[in-house]
Parts: C-alpha cells; structure tokens; sequence
C-alpha cells in the first residue's frame, strides 16, 4: 500500500533509461533549433549508462512488482546485448536523418522507449508485462518505421508494419486470454507452477494448448518468422535505412529473448507441446531465408530475406532446448547483431552524389575505389554466409551441435544445406564488390561512427576465433539462468 | 428479480442487433452511430452487474471521446464504401472456410476440458463487503499492477509522441497570435497624436 | 398478486412520480431561465426585456412556447430523416437524465450511485453526439461547420474538467455526489481549497454548454446559428430545451463540487433555519446569473484563441493543480478515506 515499498532496485536500468526519455523530451522540445544533435549524443549515453547499471545490478534473480518483473543472469545477458546494440543503432541515425531533412529529436527519443520495451520484454514475468513491453516496443517502431513522413515508401512501410502488428497483437492477445481462461493465471511463476502440481502427469489443458500456438504466432510476427514474415521485406526497404538497422537488431535480440523464457519457464516442462510448432517455423524461415533472397537486387530486401533466415537458425537452437540449446540460440543472436549492424554501416556509407544508394549493383567494384569498405563488406558477408572462420560459422556451429545432441538431426542438416544456399548470394555480393566492372565511385565522406562501427564489427566477427571465452561464458551463465 | 432480467435481455438484445447494424448498414455513418448504441448497451450491462465504474468508464472514454472522434473522421472522409466494398463477397467462401476450421477447432477444445479445479481457486475473487468496486480497482491498479500501470503511461506517451511527430508540421507562413507581445504593447509604441493644420494633411 | 404489485410495480410507480416532481419543476425553471436571461441582459444594457405578455412580461415563455409549437416541423429534402429527428432528443433528453444522480439535500436525490460524479461526466460529455449529429444529419455546410466546431471545442474542455473533477474526488475521497457534499461540511467548501479549479471549472461549463463567450458553434455571424439553422418549431425548441437545462445541470455540479451543494454558507442560527434544498437553489441560481452575465459583458472569442485557452492554458494549470492536490494530501497526511 505505501509508495516506500515498491523496490526499484532490480529494474534501476529500465527506470533510468524513463526518467532519461522524460528529461530528453524536456530538452529537445526546448530546444527546438538543433535538437537532434542535442537530444542524440545524450540517448546514447543513456543507453550506456544503462549497460553498465545492468552489469552492476544483483543478478539474484531477483522478482519487482509484485513478481511482474524478473532480473537474472538471462535478462542481464540480453539487457546489455540490446542497450548495447540500441546505442550504436541510435549513433549511426542523425547523419542520415539530417540528410534526408528529417533531423528531428523525437527520432533518438522514440528508439529509447523501443529500448526500454524491449529492456522490459526480456524481464517480463507475466503475460500482462510481456505484452506491455512488447507494445511499447511495437508502438515506437511503428513511427520511427513511418518517420519521413514526405515518402510514400516509408509511410507505407510503417502503415503495412502498424497493421499486421496490430493483426499480431491482437493474435497475442487472443491466445493470452485462452491460456487465462484455462490456467487462471498470467503469471509466469505460477504458471510454470501450477503444471506441475497434482499428479504429474495431468495434461496441460487443450485451450492452454491453443493459447499457447497464437502465442507463439504472435511472438514469431515479431521475429519475423516465416508464416509471418510477409512484412519484413517491405518495411526493411521502405523505412529509411538508419530506422531498418535498428529495426534488424535490437527488436530481433529482446523477441527472441522474451520467446525463450516465454518457452522455457512457464512452458518448458511442456517442450512437446510447442516444439512441432518451433520447427515448422524454423525449417520454413530458413528455407524461404535462402532462396527468397536469391533474385533481390535491393540490398536492404536481401538484408530482410538474410534476417528471416537467421532467425530460422536461431529457432532451430530453441527446438534443441536445454541449456546447451538456449547457449547456442544467446551466442548466435549477439553474433548476428554485430554482423548486422556492421553491414548496416557499410550500407548507410553508400551514397553517391549526395543520394543514398542501395542497390546491390552500386557496390560493383568497390574494391578499386574504397579497398577497406569493400574488405570490411566483404569479411561481414563472408561470415553471414558462415563460412569458417568468421564468426557467423560458430554460431551456426552452436546451433547445429545442439540440435544434433537433441536427437534432431534432419533439423540440422536442414540448416546446413540451406546455408550452402544462402552462401551464393552473400558470396555473390563479394563477387560483385571485387571482380565486376567498377560503377561510378561512391562520395568520399567522413562519417567516423559509420566507418568505426563497420570495422569494428569486422574485426570481432573476423576474430572471434582468438577470443571466443567472454562471450561464450557469460551466454552460458544466462542460459543456465533461464534452465536453472 | 424479473425486472432485472428484463432489463439484462433488453440491453443484451439491443446490443447484439446494434453490433449487426454496424457492419449490416449502408451509411457508414450508421454504423459508427451503431457502434456507439452498442458500447452505450454495453455500459447498461456492465451496470447490471455491479461493476459500474467499468460501466462508467466506458461511457465517458469509448462514447464520450473514442467514438466522437471516430464519427468526426467518418463523416469528413470522402470514401465511396460502397465501391470499397465490391468484390468483398469474393473473398467470403475462404473467410468462412477459416472461420468455420478455428470454430470447430475451438469447440473441440472448450468441449473437451472445463477449468481446471485446482486452478480455478485464483481467477474468482469477490470484492470485499463494503468497498465500492471503483476503490477495489484503484487498490489492485496501485498495488500488484502498479508496473504495468505506469507501462501503460509510457505506451500512451509513445503515442503522443508518435501523433505529433508524424502529423505536426509548422507552416512558416502561418501568422500566430502572441498575447505576451500583445498585452505589453503600449499605446506610446504605435500611436502618434499629431496636431494636423486645417486643408494640409500629413 | 399483491406480491408482485407492492414488490415490482409499486416502486416503479413510485419512481416515475420522483421523476416527474424533479423534472416537471425543471423545465418550468428552463423556461423562467430564458425570461431571466433577458431580463439580466435587458437590466445590463438599459433595457426592459420582455414586459408586455403578463404582468413585467411573466408570461412570455409560454407564449414563445406555444407559438413554437404550433410552427410546421420544416425537415430537409435532403436531410437524413432518422438521425435529423434523432438528434434534438438526445439534446433533451441527456440534458434531462443528468438530474437522476442530483442530490437537492441531504438523502433526497433519486439514485444515489456511488459513481455518481463520474455518471454527470459522462453525461455531459455524451451531449456532444445530439450536436454533431445534428449538423450531420442536416446536410448544410453551416449546420455541419458548427457541429465540428462544437464537438472539438467539447472534448478539449471535458479534460480540463476532469481533471479539476480528480482534484475535488482526491479531497472528498468519493465518486459519490452527496458524499462529496458532506465531506464539504467537514472541510469547508471547496470553493476556498480549490479557487482557481474553481474559476476553471465556470470557464469550462461556458464552453461545455456552448455559451458565450465559447458559442463558436451557433455563431450567428458567420455560421447562421450553426448546427440548428436547419432545425424549426418543436425540433428546434428541444434544442433551446437542452441547451438550458444542460445550464442549470452544469450549475448544480458546480454546486455540489465547490460551493457546498445543501449546506448553509454558516452553520448558525438565521442561515440554518432555511432548508437545504432552498439554499441549493439558491447557489445554483448564483452560477446562472454568472452564465448570463458572461453572455452580457464578453465578445466572443475566436476559433484558435478559444483551443489555445482550453489546450495551453486551462488544462496546464488543472494538471498542475491536481499534481499539487495529491502533493499536499500525502505529504500532510490528509488523504481520506
């Protein structure tokens, strides 16, 4: 009853990066003249203290609010992967936005609160705070997806994205209130208690069942799994360029976090009950990630298709379940955002006579005219495709391994063969960046976060061979959080 | 007794035949004007049993300010809803298809298993004896979902954020009342009593 | 038999008594409101006002009222009938069951429901919809020009008002009207604790009613009289109904939120000595002059002018306001209840 009692403490993280948003929206309407680059730098830092809040925290776990909440080694991993992530999404926007004349604050602002949801996503303990969060999330994508608002491309992206989002909430929600109805309660805790009571054996009830599948529908909306990626390619090409590599990141890392635990907490003494369904989804992301991909010629389009088969991979470790499973689907997930924000660098680094470019064929013979952008470009490449030893090849490894372990060996082969698949178009660009007639040279510009994200990217996905410890066994210690 | 069923199958049949009124009539104006004849039903039940603040609620937020707004936007836009809806009975054998499938489905499910016993306990908690529901409510919202309720803040802000950023646009040309400026003009800055010599002029 | 009778039917009779002796009194009051209107208005500016139908012209009201009902109902050709006839009697009538939740003293008002405070709100905010249908349904420019301007100007006041209702409920610690009234006699009126919600709240039920200075919405000067130019005889008089008894009801609330409802100014001897419901319609009749007295002395303000005070001015400071409330209740330990 008394304000004192509310504990803050396990979510001081979530709470800052509010009142940050609450004092950046003061400052940006105030000033009105340079917001952008006021309010900017100010959200990445935010989002940084909020990585190390995250890391300094008690990773007991630890329930808030009335057990709405949840803060462990699980949450952690995945709080500093996505505020991480946010935050270098949030550097790269204001040079584009200014270009394109849409150099407003509320841009860093809204990619704060789509962080803070999904900061809440991955520590949501109950249906009401998964949903909660995963709107707030939703909601702040749908403007930034429509926020040049003087293109049609774009506000057609964020129309097409707000209503099949909202077509997927209300699945989410539907099958919520099934699971409601037949368990009588939405809390994780109790839920994944209430199964277990009585004799044992007594089956998870079929409306629960139910519930559970449109769940699932929902969640792989989000993921942009693929009975449910029809938005993705559209989106990611519509939305201006800086809006899609905050959108292939961040979004991704908190949906899947919030599946896991959504799948191995309440329901993970239920893996029968779900697994078909995870893949099914996993084997048709994968495959329609490869060969859909194959006739792009726009290269935000194939970065969708290349998206929808990452998360195919990445399924396929949540079908293996278990610890050594939820490890692989955590290592994978943190390779993919970095390679997918290094090539997002490469991609906001293209234009030409002042306009951005993003056809496939405008980076022909880039290494003639910029040698260090087409190597980073092409080592990123390389290791989307996952070809040993980039970084993109263990994570694939990981997965594979513990599919493998899990008896679901065909699931594994799946994969591989529709890697071999998908390397031809990745590889295809590299073809084309280093043997194909040279197009016109792209404008020379200074952009030090672009260029130092892209190589930085490079060299972590290039190196993760020499030091693969750190990441590794903080995954493992999330994994083990989640599977305790 | 009987006057309260009465009433409960007087609001439950307006409402359903205003529901059918909403997608059956021609005007779309109708129907928003349906809809709000359904959400007003909907109140009257809600009344019926007992919770009125919910009942309340849905008066002032959905007829009062939600449908308002929706009426407004219905009656300014110029749409030819017949023209859209032609070609909207080709897509019915599929839609009923699915339709019938998830209703089939689902009777099956609903059919085979009741509430769980061991379950049911937590979903059915009366309101204490002598606290109006509208202070049960305010209770519960402040306490055990005192978090999703300031989620629920931060979403609404969202879209705030998201209105404006999206429709607001300042016209340079548009000339803006400043009342500041207006109230400390004083008469000497802009009035100048001239003596004026006959047949001269200024 | 007689079960059924003294059980079901008897209170039904009953109750629909109640409604008469509440509502027949009303509109009586509606129609002496207009002749007082113009005799305020007529003393303000020099005038007589009406003076020759009855003795000092008492008896005018019934006149406009019989000649307005023996005009034809003149519909449009082009109207849509059913929502055109609809409309003046969801004006009336809203304006009419706003008075079930009125308590007039201690213990007589017809259903004394808990929510009763938010039951006015949502009346009053519904009036809006006899407006905008109105000018829909009329198929005339300035009908329809009137109807938008009045259902924004509408909502954006209904917020301000809400906010200062959250105030007085944070202080009474009810959504009940005549609780709120008594803890009034506790407290002292509210007119003291809240006095600047209080000068809002007069400002906002000017705009809620579409009175001047806020009547954008039947501007004669540039919409013709608005939303029912196209309107004659009864249909007309249903509205010129509503509208002033939407006055009186948005008086008696103010009433009953800051200046005490039933309760004497003092609590000694000569003052209370008059009875509850008197001094009631006495604090009611105080706001209504107040009503015809801003309609005497201000020219109307204009469009943005009238959104800019609701928007930038009102509802900051009704927030503020109410931040300030709940500061100072829990800071000061006073919250009730």
């Amino acid at each position: 009853m008394n304000a004192a009692m509310i504990d803050l403490a396990p979510a001081l993280p979530e709470v800052f990066l509010f009142v940050a948003g609450l004092v950046l929206l003061f400052l940006g309407v105030f000033r009105e003249r340079d917001g952008l680059s006021v309010v900017n730098p100010l959200v990445v830092l935010a989002l940084l203290v909020a990585v190390v809040l995250t890391i300094g925290a008690d990773k007991g776990p630890v329930l808030a609010f009335d057990g709405h909440f949840v803060f462990d080694d699980f949450a952690a991993f995945l709080k500093v992967l996505i505020y991480v992530t946010a935050a270098l999404g949030v550097m790269m926007a204001p040079a584009y936005l200014a270009d394109a004349r849409m150099g407003r604050f509320e841009f860093p602002l809204l990619a704060l609160f789509a962080t803070l949801g999904m900061g809440m996503m991955v520590s949501a303990n109950s249906f009401l705070a998964l949903y909660m969060g995963l709107e707030l999330q939703s909601l702040s994508l749908y403007v930034m997806a429509a926020f040049q608002r003087d293109s049609t491309r774009a506000s057609e992206a964020g129309l097409k994205y707000f209503v099949l989002g909202a077509l997927a909430s209300g699945m989410l929600l539907y099958g919520i209130s099934l699971v409601y109805g037949f368990t009588g309660t939405l809390s994780f805790d109790l839920l994944a208690r209430s199964f277990l009571v009585g004799e044992g054996a007594a089956a998870l009830p079929a409306g629960a069942v139910v519930g559970l599948v449109f769940v699932i529908a929902g969640l792989a909306f989000k993921l942009s799994a693929v009975p449910f990626h029809m938005w993705t390619p559209d989106v990611y090409e519509g939305a201006p360029t800086p809006v899609t590599a905050f959108f292939a990141a961040a979004p991704k890392v908190a949906a899947m976090g919030l599946v896991l635990r959504l799948l191995f907490q309440p329901f993970g003494d239920w893996a029968g009950q779900w697994q078909q369904v995870i893949i099914l989804v996993s084997v048709a992301s994968m495959i329609l990630g490869a060969f859909a991909a194959i006739g792009q010629t726009n290269i935000k389009r194939l970065m969708a298709y290349s998206a929808i088969g990452h998360v195919g991979y990445a399924l396929v470790g949540i079908a293996a379940g278990g610890v050594a499973g939820v490890n692989a689907v955590l290592v994978y997930m943190a390779i993919y955002v970095v390679m997918t924000l290094g090539t997002f660098a490469c991609i906001l680094l293209m234009r030409r006579h002042g306009r951005y470019v993003e056809g496939i064929a405008d980076l022909a013979g880039l290494s003639r005219h910029q040698p260090g952008m087409a190597l980073i470009l092409g080592i990123l490449m390389f290791s989307l495709a996952g070809i040993p030893p980039a970084a993109g090849f263990f994570g694939k490894l990981y997965v594979f391994l513990a599919a493998v372990d899990a008896g679901l060996v065909w699931l594994a082969l799946v994969g591989v063969l529709t890697s071999v698949v998908g390397a031809y178009y990745y590889l295809r660009i590299v073809k084309i960046m280093y043997f194909d007639e040279p197009a016109e040279a792209f404008d020379t510009m200074a952009r030090p976060e672009l260029q130092g994200i892209a190589a930085v990217a490079a060299v972590l996905v290039a190196g993760f061979l020499l030091l693969p410890g750190p990441l590794l066994s903080s995954a493992e210690a999330a994994a083990r959080a989640l599977l305790p | 007794m009987i006057l309260a069923q009465l009433v409960f199958y007087l609001l439950a049949f307006v409402t359903v035949a205003a529901a059918v009124m909403v997608i059956a009539a021609r005007n779309p104006v109708h129907s928003v004007l349906f809809l709000i004849l359904a959400f007003f039903n909907s109140a009257g039940l809600f009344i019926l049993l007992g919770a009125e603040f919910i009942g309340m609620l849905l008066v002032v937020v959905y007829v009062g300010a939600v449908a308002v707004l929706f009426l407004f936007v219905v009656m300014m836009l110029d749409i030819n809803f017949v023209q859209l809806r032609e070609g909207f009975l080709q897509y019915l054998p599929v839609g009923a298809l699915v339709g019938l499938i998830l209703l089939v489905e689902l009777a099956l499910v609903f059919g085979s298993i009741a509430m769980e016993p061991a379950l049911g306990g937590a979903a059915v908690s009366a309101t204490e004896a002598g606290v109006t529901n509208t202070e049960a409510i305010g209770r519960l919202l402040y306490t055990d979902y005192f978090y999703l309720f300031q989620a629920a803040g931060i979403i609404l802000l969202v879209a705030m954020i998201g209105a404006m950023t999206l429709t607001m646009r300042h016209r340079p040309d548009a000339r803006r009342q400043d009342i500041g400026r207006q109230v400390r003009r004083r008469p000497g800055e802009t009035l100048e009593v001239r003596k004026v010599p006959p047949r001269t002029g200024i | 038999m007689a079960e059924i009778f003294w059980g079901t039917i008897w209170p039904l009779v009953l109750l629909i008594v109640y409604i008469l002796v509440i509502v027949v009194p009303l509109l009586v009051a509606v129609a002496y409101l207009t002749y007082a209107e113009r005799k305020v208005i007529g003393g303000m500016q020099l005038r007589q006002g009406p003076m020759f139908v009855g003795p000092y012209g008492l008896l005018q009201p019934l006149a406009d009222g019989v000649k307005l009902f023996f005009k034809e109902t003149v519909i449009p050709s082009r109207a849509n009938k059913g929502v055109f006839l609809i409309a003046p009697m969801i004006t009336f009538i809203l304006a009419l069951i706003g008075w079930a939740v009125i308590p007039f003293g201690d213990g007589l008002v017809l259903a004394d429901i808990n929510v009763g405070i938010l039951y006015l709100f949502a009346v009053s905010s519904l009036g809006v919809y006899g407006i905008i249908m109105a000018g829909w349904a009329s198929n005339s420019r300035y009908a329809f020009l009137g109807a938008l301007r009045s259902s924004a100007q509408m909502i954006s006041y209904e917020i301000a008002m809400g906010m200062i209702i959250i105030s007085v409920l944070l202080t009474a610690g009810s959504l009940n009207l005549s609780e709120i009234v008594r803890a009034q006699a506790e407290q002292g009126w509210y007119l003291f604790w809240h006095f600047p919600m209080f000068m809002i709240f007069l400002v906002a039920i000017l705009a809620e009613t579409n009175r001047l200075p806020f009547d954008l919405p039947e501007d004669e000067a540039s919409l013709v009289t608005g939303y029912n130019v196209e309107y004659s005889s009864m249909t007309f008089a249903l509205f010129f109904l509503g509208e002033y008894a939407n006055m009186i009801l948005m008086s008696a609330m103010a009433t009953i939120l800051f200046l005490g409802g039933w309760l004497p100014p003092f609590e000694v001897a000569p003052f209370t000595w008059i009875p509850g419901p008197i001094w009631f319609i006495l604090k009611v009749c105080v706001i209504l002059f107040v009503y015809i007295w801003a309609r005497a002395t201000l020219p109307r303000y204009r469009y943005d002018q009238l959104m800019r005070l609701g928007w930038k001015v009102l509802l900051p400071i009704s927030f503020g306001w109410l931040v300030l409330t709940a500061g100072v209740l829990v800071a000061f330990d006073l919250v009730p209840g």
